[in-house]
């Protein structure tokens, strides 16, 4: 978090400088079938955010020794493109890629069914290609529709949306401006069936109030989200 | 990754569908797939492109950095180009460090856009001496369905061509157009079943030979030139697909100066 408390991003009654209210989400658009050479894929467009997700399998794994006998193996990465951002990303390793691909495996490998594929491997390649704020959530979000566009048997979709505070007050799902000033920010990972979680994490400083807030926010949204993946899924326009 | 034995089962039915002049999609030696360019489709970069040809898909995007020139040439900026097929653009594909594979995709691409001198280096010049952009042109590939190298050499030009230098963010006077005299373009050709064909699609390079890719300038000169792979191929073979070089590469120029 930026932290610059003194930068005016949100009016008295409550406007965003984008034009959004406090609980109001970004627009969001999805299609699937993208990537032709790949067995499911997905392109998600949220504000100014684009990713491109790509699943391979359940193939072969190998070298044998990643094999597991009883379940598939789930490899993701998460990458930014080089003109993904305002200052060119460099290429190469990167140790925040590194953590977002481990979190974001961490929340697929809870809801997809890899007790089916033993010793086989399912690749997830995510990959943004225009960053706003919140590529981490739009990489996983894409991530569980293009695994469902892949044919993988999964629990539940898996939304992922972020809440935060700016000047004091707390938004639903921060765009790059409010991302660099604000005061704090609350990705989760919601199975939006059951409301149940299998991603959070939080960096910032929120009260006991303003993160019950956040919190409610983020579950509000998961529900508006789930409705356009859904429409994109089968067949609808996505939007 | 490749199982030695498909590649085998591929090569001979290729060489059969060869010796009746047939392809696996049914185009003819010189036939190329549907090609769709587009632009302006990266919100982040200064200048961008996305090309499709048939299956295969690829972003070009360019981005601007500031460099102190180099001490032998104090007047003239620079342009980079690298290309990059992560895991995302075919099964084939691993993480880690580029592949000698996409490091000689970027740099064939590089040479053709270089040596045709369209980028005026002597123009990107801001303070002799200390200060000069640098053009970084980031080709990203998609899909792999065969062809990456006309796909990536189709849109690092077209995204050149409408990139805008961001002169007023970086604090050197205001945003203009990055100045391109010219359309240098790749043709590529892969020997598949004994002959060579234009556009490969991948299964086609999966078994096939030798490859070649020729980049031409807009009068016909020849900028680059580069032979892949493993395989011989005589002077009357090599002129024959000069002659289609030469004749596609003006069909596409005339598509990109429509855009």
């Amino acid at each position: 978090m930026g932290g610059y408390g003194d930068v005016r991003m949100i009016d008295d009654n409550g406007m965003r400088m984008d034009g959004r209210g406090p609980g109001d989400l970004r627009e969001i658009f999805i299609e699937t079938g993208v990537v032709p050479v790949a067995d499911g894929s997905c392109r998600m467009i949220w504000g100014t955010n684009e990713a491109i997700v790509s699943i391979y399998g359940p193939m072969e794994a190998h070298p044998r020794k990643i094999q597991r006998q009883d379940s598939a193996v789930l490899a993701v990465e998460y990458n930014m493109a080089p003109f993904s951002t305002t200052d060119r990303m460099r290429p190469g390793f990167n140790r925040r890629s590194k953590e977002i691909s481990k979190v974001t495996k961490d929340a697929l490998e809870s809801v997809v069914l890899l007790e089916l594929y033993p010793r086989s491997k399912i690749q997830v390649n995510i990959e943004i290609i225009s960053a706003e704020a919140g590529t981490r959530c739009v990489g996983l979000t894409a991530a569980s529709v293009a695994l469902a566009d892949a044919g993988i048997p999964m629990t539940d979709l898996v939304v992922s949306v972020a809440s935060g505070k700016i000047n004091d007050i707390v938004v639903c799902d921060l765009n790059k401006e409010e991302d660099n000033y604000g005061e704090a920010d609350l990705p989760m990972g919601i199975l939006p069936n059951t409301g149940e979680l299998v991603f959070l994490q939080m960096d910032g400083d929120l009260s006991q109030e303003e993160f019950k807030q956040a919190w409610d926010y983020n579950m509000n949204a998961a529900s508006k989200v789930h409705e356009i993946m859904k429409k994109a899924l089968t067949g609808g326009d996505g939007e | 990754m490749s199982v030695p034995l498909v590649p085998k089962l591929l090569r001979a039915h290729l060489r059969e569908l060869a010796n009746d002049n047939k392809r696996l999609d049914d185009r003819g030696q010189w036939d190329s797939r549907n090609l769709e360019i587009e632009h302006s489709v990266l919100p982040r970069a200064e200048g961008s492109a996305k090309v499709r040809i048939g299956d295969t898909i690829v972003y070009a995007g360019v981005k601007f950095q500031i460099m102190t020139p180099y001490e032998d040439r104090p007047n003239q900026g620079g342009l980079m180009c690298s290309a990059e097929v992560r895991p995302l653009a075919g099964r084939k594909y691993e993480p880690g460090p580029p592949s000698a594979e996409s490091i000689e995709l970027g740099r064939v691409v590089d040479r053709g856009i270089r040596e045709s001198g369209c980028i005026d280096v002597d123009s990107l010049c801001i303070i002799p001496g200390e200060k000069a952009w640098q053009v970084i042109l980031d080709l990203f590939a998609v899909s792999d369905d065969g062809n990456l190298f006309d796909a990536f050499a189709i849109a690092g030009i077209v995204a050149l061509k409408q990139a805008i230098i961001p002169g007023e963010r970086f604090g050197v006077g205001e945003d203009s157009k990055l100045e391109v005299n010219g359309t240098p373009l790749m043709c590529s050709y892969h020997k598949v079943g004994g002959r060579f064909v234009y556009d490969a699609t991948f299964r086609e390079e999966l078994g096939g030979d030798e490859r070649i890719h020729i980049t031409l300038g807009d009068n016909g000169n020849v900028h680059s030139l580069q032979k892949g792979l493993k395989g011989i191929f005589t002077t009357s073979e090599f002129e024959e697909i000069m002659g289609h070089a030469l004749d596609r590469t003006k069909e596409i120029r005339e598509i990109i100066n429509t855009l």
